[in-house]
């Protein structure tokens, strides 16, 4: 393991790990934004993991915390969050760039770290590719009728419904902050189709946890037309996997899929 | 007090650079500095913030303070598989050493939240001048029951998964974590030391044990309000946070100085 704790930034208020991998030769960075108010380590250490994996395929990479999450304080100047994080990561490109020699970044975000993947990806032109992980879409019919026609039909769903009334065990806890705010679909499109016009590589990954917005493959496509045949676009849909990837093996899952696809998208010719 | 952030420093440290630390400088007052010892597993993750103010504030207050990563855990190297106790323990040391040079400080003392608790409290006669044990683990065996169960919980919890997920895939994992039959083995085995005049107690105020104050097994014990529960599955993912137990604590540093 090579990996180097920094202080970086305009105002010296965002703290960082880089991972290097013993060569770098190929120019492309990945970056790791927080999930959610989950500090740089991710959600179960899913991105030291992930990291880790990357430096070993040759990819140097940084996790940091963006400005007042995990260890990294305010930046300073009065800037709405939006611009902030476009910020933020724009000195986390700065960094790696610095200390690797990469010109070109991909992003890598889960839930609210998918809908600030996207912000940075279609303000800097440094980004070429990027994961987004229960990102943006919304509820389209076919979800809606995947979503309750089983249930109609399904006595168990009754008799649990039925069990959770007369239980009357008082409200559900309140759910965790992971939860991306809807931005009108046509806009999110719209921004899209400017990113792959300038040849970005997305990777769109949905999982079971977020079957209330989004629970099939295809429905991708539902939201977003024709941009589901585009060269740069891949989808893939995890339905028994839950939001965070509690378990190790969804990990495991997920951690190959990345590989494979930075692999496909970006090869290293020497990986470490 | 940006200007004492900026002065703040991640860095690695130890043994083949394999831990990694957080640094806040103060002037060392009175000679002492304080080391925060992570819990393991979510626990650590849900306390990252609490253990950050807590940092800011003992520095505040004119102590040096070092919060760190065992092997194996937060950013520091090695997998979650690799997690052993004994390494744990040893980790306190070494940080204790790291700390130590870096501020200067004659005296150390340790704060640690559950197994934190432990693992500063096993390393306390060699280094540590006085512990601060918030909710240290009893019984480590009854620990194990309890993660097991919350694994099990989690195994057929239908607000997480679409469906519930079979044995093989929750297996050897509590909460978002693997295990080994090693830890598993180390952490049956752990328990409290006997009472000592230089540790102080501190317990949550759970709500079903609401009236529990002053006495716990023999020691004196303060209570703090605390949220969420340690054991409150269904927020997993939520951060532990408690302005009290920060003040108790900043309180409690003070008084062992």
């Amino acid at each position: 393991m090579h990996e180097q704790a920094f202080r970086f930034g305009s105002a010296r208020h965002l703290v960082g790990i880089m991972g290097l991998p013993p060569v770098i030769d190929h120019g492309v960075g990945v970056i790791l934004l927080n999930a959610g108010m989950v500090y740089r380590i991710g959600p179960f250490r899913l991105h030291v993991d992930l990291a880790r994996r990357l430096n070993a395929l040759g990819y140097p990479t940084l996790r940091f915390d963006q400005s007042t999450i995990g260890d990294s304080g305010a930046g300073g100047k009065l800037l709405a969050r939006p611009e902030q994080v476009v910020a933020d990561v724009g000195e986390a490109m700065d960094l790696l760039h610095q200390q690797t020699g990469c010109r070109r970044f991909v992003l890598f975000g889960l839930c609210s770290g998918a809908q600030n993947a996207h912000s940075v990806a279609h303000a800097d032109p440094r980004v070429v590719g990027a994961f987004f992980l229960d990102g943006y879409g919304h509820r389209t019919l076919g979800q809606r009728l995947r979503h309750y026609l089983p249930r109609l039909v399904k006595a168990s769903v009754w008799k649990q419904w039925l069990t959770r009334k007369r239980a009357a065990s008082g409200p559900r806890p309140p759910e965790p902050a992971f939860v991306v705010e809807p931005l009108p679909g046509k806009v999110v499109g719209s921004q899209l189709a400017d990113m792959l016009g300038r040849g970005l590589k997305l990777d769109f990954v949905y999982s079971g946890g977020v079957s209330r917005y989004f629970n099939h493959v295809r429905q991708f496509r539902e939201c977003f037309g024709r941009l589901a045949d585009h060269a740069g676009v891949s989808v893939s849909y995890f339905q028994e996997t839950d939001h965070t990837y509690v378990l190790s093996g969804d990990r495991q899952r997920l951690l190959d899929h990345v590989a494979q696809w930075m692999t496909r998208h970006f090869p290293a010719t020497r990986p470490g | 007090m940006k200007a004492r952030i900026e002065a703040d420093l991640p860095f690695y440290f130890g043994p083949g650079r394999e831990l990694f630390g957080f640094y806040h400088p103060a002037p060392a007052l009175g000679g002492t500095a304080v080391l925060l010892c992570p819990p393991l597993g979510a626990e650590q993750i849900r306390c990252h913030r609490l253990y950050r103010q807590l940092a800011n504030g003992l520095a505040e207050s004119g102590f040096p303070v070092l919060r760190f990563d065992y092997y194996g855990t937060g950013d520091s190297a090695g997998g979650s598989r690799e997690v052993d106790w004994t390494r744990c323990v040893a980790d306190v040391a070494t940080a204790a050493t790291e700390l130590r040079a870096r501020s200067g400080a004659q005296r150390l003392l340790a704060f640690g939240a559950r197994l934190g608790a432990n693992a500063a409290l096993l390393a306390t006669e060699a280094v540590l001048a006085g512990v601060i044990a918030w909710d240290a683990i009893v019984d480590g065996a009854a620990l194990i029951r309890e993660l097991d169960r919350m694994q099990d919980a989690l195994k057929v919890d239908l607000n997480r998964f679409d469906q519930a997920r079979p044995d093989l895939d929750v297996r050897m994992q509590w909460q978002g974590f693997e295990t080994t039959e090693r830890l598993r083995e180390q952490l049956g085995r752990v328990g409290l030391p006997a009472p000592g005049s230089r540790i102080a107690w501190l317990l949550s105020l759970e709500s079903d044990e609401g009236g529990r104050q002053a006495t716990w097994q023999g020691r004196s014990v303060e209570s703090i309000e605390v949220t969420p529960h340690w054991n409150d599955i269904d927020r997993l993912e939520m951060a532990i946070l408690s302005h009290p137990l920060i003040d108790a604590v900043k309180r409690r540093v003070q008084e062992m100085a």
